[in-house]
């Protein structure tokens, strides 16, 4: 029966830099002298569950460097968000039991959740930044000050008054990043804080992150992109097996390097004559602002295009849009019919839409029932009973199946989400970042699972990614969405 | 004015007109209501709605009163069913200029409403878009799989509540990452100021009200 939580509260910084001076001597080895005289965070023998049966943590041993970078690398469900809630002392209090201890060296530590939109109490930005520092008690003038700084630093001035449920996915996560700013804590969290940012934003946030590490703020991030961290990461901890071990310098440097995203990609254009699945006329999309305004495209029947673009530039609205969640003007036409005069229920079971957030695909509640539902309602020949079995142990389902669909972790949820909607008949499927989430070794056979289908089905697959690197050399087209259009490019 | 004070004026007002019946302070209530809510601009369909929708309680008071009683005065019953606008204008009064954030601050700062109900019911109030886009994506993902959930469907429902349990567990662990803690002291960035004028306007609100009651029938 493991101890009931007992984390330490924050105590004065004075404390504990007596503290960490004298009980470091005596810690593991391998860190370089230097590191005597920084503060650390520790945990000691930590061993985390949500339920009796599982433990999620067992018996990790770890000293992060404060005043660093550190990044927390591991396949799906390996614990990271767990570890990083439980360093932001969210859990035990809100779920699961903890033995062991873990003091953060007197930090005030704060965390961006996986999924932002979750993460706001207020309606508008600057609404939560108010809250936040109030909570802080801190008064008017320092709110200024911070507010000021948040802005700036993470140049979101512009949606400060919006309301926040209406900005993109990768907004928001800017977003939660400034209201952590504005707070000033000590010790920022981040859990796949860029898992919806474009190349771009990606590389814009992680400099930021990097100057707030040379301000003296410790960074703690868990991701499953590797790619821009060189030269920035300090210490990278991996999970391994059940273990948690940090990296030597160079194998570090390695795993970085190896994941350092430099090549270019080559696509071929659609030519006139090839069959068009959706053809869009003078068609024009709204959501608070014009997002989408094109004249003329077709976009190739059987075959999988890919869609890149900044950040809160249109695209999931591009794909409701194609799956009559919102309202459109002009023609969007699905094998020359008007999508808006068929009937929903008929369209749906032919353009199918795989959600960006996971959750959102699941209609019922054990991932048993899911597949049983899944195989019920199927026509198709390709999905037999073998075939989804296979890729159940594959993805490493097979052994959750009397899990809660919303007790996975975040990747585990993608995973099965996109096997369901696989295994479902849709010709189209309209994929907003299939990869998100997903681990190197989960990424590869999510990969094959879509490729084979595609393949052997001849589907027409839209793909919303990022992830150029795994996606590029399979993707038959390429458009970019930029200043409100849809444009193929061989690039 | 102060979010407080309009919604506590118009709380006395409903109260009074509830105690002494009089068909002429009503109607003129009703009259400055609508000039009040004229002047802000309202939609007008809003104002239809606003005037439709308790004309079906306001008339069965009205029937119940006048054709279905033993004793029917005219006067009695248009002064109590006129009472049913009195109340919906005067609450409409104070929404229209007011936001659910405005009046939920107003009470934390000014009647210590627990910290815990203001910010909650406010968190809660901006998941409500997010709920019916919740419920559309529901039955969006329902069709794609072959299940069709009519809005009268149970399974509907269900996932929606399970969405909210969700949202409601991920939120209540949101708040406490931006600092929030239960019962400790917050202080005050964006007040929301009492000025003199809301006292002097509520006084002079409430004394002609008292005065109409007192004199007219």
């Amino acid at each position: 029966m493991p101890v009931k939580a007992e984390i330490k509260p924050a105590e004065p910084a004075m404390d504990n830099a007596s503290e960490g001076k004298t009980k470091d001597f005596t810690s593991s080895g391998y860190y370089p002298d230097d590191f005597l005289v920084t503060k650390l965070i520790k945990l000691n023998n930590l061993t985390f569950s949500y339920d009796k049966q599982n433990q999620i943590l067992t018996n990790i041993n770890l000293n992060i460097p404060t005043k660093q970078f550190s990044l927390l690398v591991g396949p799906t469900g390996c614990g990271k968000s767990t570890l990083l809630k439980i360093l932001a002392k969210l859990y035990p209090e809100f779920a699961g039991q903890l033995s062991g201890t873990v003091t953060l060296g007197g930090l005030k530590a704060a965390m961006m959740f996986q999924n932002a939109s979750e993460q706001f109490t207020m309606a508008t930005p600057r609404e939560e930044i108010i809250f936040a520092l109030e909570n802080l008690c801190l008064n008017k003038a320092q709110y200024l000050k911070q507010l000021n700084e948040a802005v700036q630093f993470t140049q979101i001035d512009y949606l400060l008054d919006q309301k926040i449920n209406t900005l993109s996915g990768g907004e928001q996560q800017r977003v939660a990043l400034a209201v952590l700013i504005a707070m000033n804590v000590d010790l920022f969290l981040f859990d796949e804080p860029f898992a919806s940012c474009d190349p771009a934003a990606r590389k814009f946030l992680i400099a930021k992150l990097a100057h707030l590490r040379d301000q003296g703020k410790t960074i703690i991030l868990s991701d499953h992109v590797l790619a821009g961290y060189e030269g920035i990461c300090d210490n990278l901890f991996q999970f391994q097996g059940k273990r948690l071990v940090q990296l030597s310098q160079a194998e570090q440097e390695k795993l970085l390097r190896k994941n350092t995203d430099s090549n270019s990609y080559t696509f071929v254009l659609p030519k006139e004559n090839d069959r068009s699945c959706f053809t869009l006329q003078n068609v024009q999309i709204r959501q608070n602002r014009l997002l989408l305004k094109q004249e003329h495209l077709n976009i190739v029947s059987g075959k999988t295009t890919l869609i890149t673009g900044a950040n809160g530039v249109g695209k999931t609205s591009l794909f409701n849009a194609l799956t009559k969640m919102i309202p459109y003007s002009g023609s969007i036409t699905y094998h020359n019919r008007e999508i808006n005069k068929l009937s929903t229920r008929k369209y749906l079971l032919h353009v199918g839409q795989i959600f960006q957030t996971a959750s959102d695909q699941f209609i019922n509640v054990s991932v048993a029932d899911e597949i049983n539902l899944s195989k019920k309602k199927r026509t198709n020949s390709y999905f037999t009973d073998d075939k989804i079995a296979a890729a159940l142990s594959s993805l490493e389902l097979d052994s959750l199946l009397d899990h809660v669909v919303y007790s996975l972790s975040g990747g585990q949820q993608k995973k099965l989400q996109i096997l369901l909607m696989l295994i479902s008949d849709q010709d189209v499927l309209l994929i907003d970042e299939p990869l998100s989430g997903l681990d190197a070794d989960s990424a590869v056979k999510v990969m094959s699972l879509l490729r084979e289908s595609q393949k052997a089905r001849k589907q027409t697959l839209l793909i919303i990614s990022h992830e150029l690197k795994n996606l590029a050399d399979w993707c038959d087209y390429h458009l970019i969405f930029k200043d409100q259009h849809l444009t193929y490019t061989n690039k | 004015m102060n979010p407080s004070f309009k919604f506590i004026l118009a709380l006395i007002i409903s109260i009074e007109i509830s105690l002494k019946s009089s068909l002429l302070t009503n109607l003129l209530i009703i009259f400055f209501a609508l000039i009040y809510l004229i002047y802000k601009h309202i939609k007008l369909s809003n104002l239809f709605l606003t005037l439709f929708m308790p004309l079906i309680a306001a008339f069965t008071v009205f029937a119940t009163l006048y054709w279905f009683s033993s004793q029917p005065s005219l006067q009695n019953a248009l002064s109590l069913s006129s009472r049913i606008y009195v109340y919906t204008l005067t609450i409409y009064c104070v929404s229209i200029s007011t936001t659910a954030t405005e009046l939920a601050r107003s009470f934390e700062q000014y009647f210590h409403l627990p910290s815990k109900f203001a910010y909650g019911v406010l968190a809660a109030l901006n998941i409500v878009p997010r709920m019916s886009e919740a419920v559309k994506q529901i039955r969006t993902a329902g069709m794609m799989r072959g299940v069709y959930l009519s809005f009268w469907s149970p399974v509907l429902y269900f996932k929606a509540i399970l969405v909210a349990l969700n949202s409601a567990e991920n939120l209540a662990q949101g708040m406490a990452s931006h600092g929030y803690r239960e019962n400790a002291k917050r202080s005050v960035i964006a007040a929301v100021p009492v000025k003199k004028s809301d006292w002097l306007q509520s006084i002079a609100i409430l004394v002609l009200v008292n005065l109409a009651l007192l004199t007219l029938k």
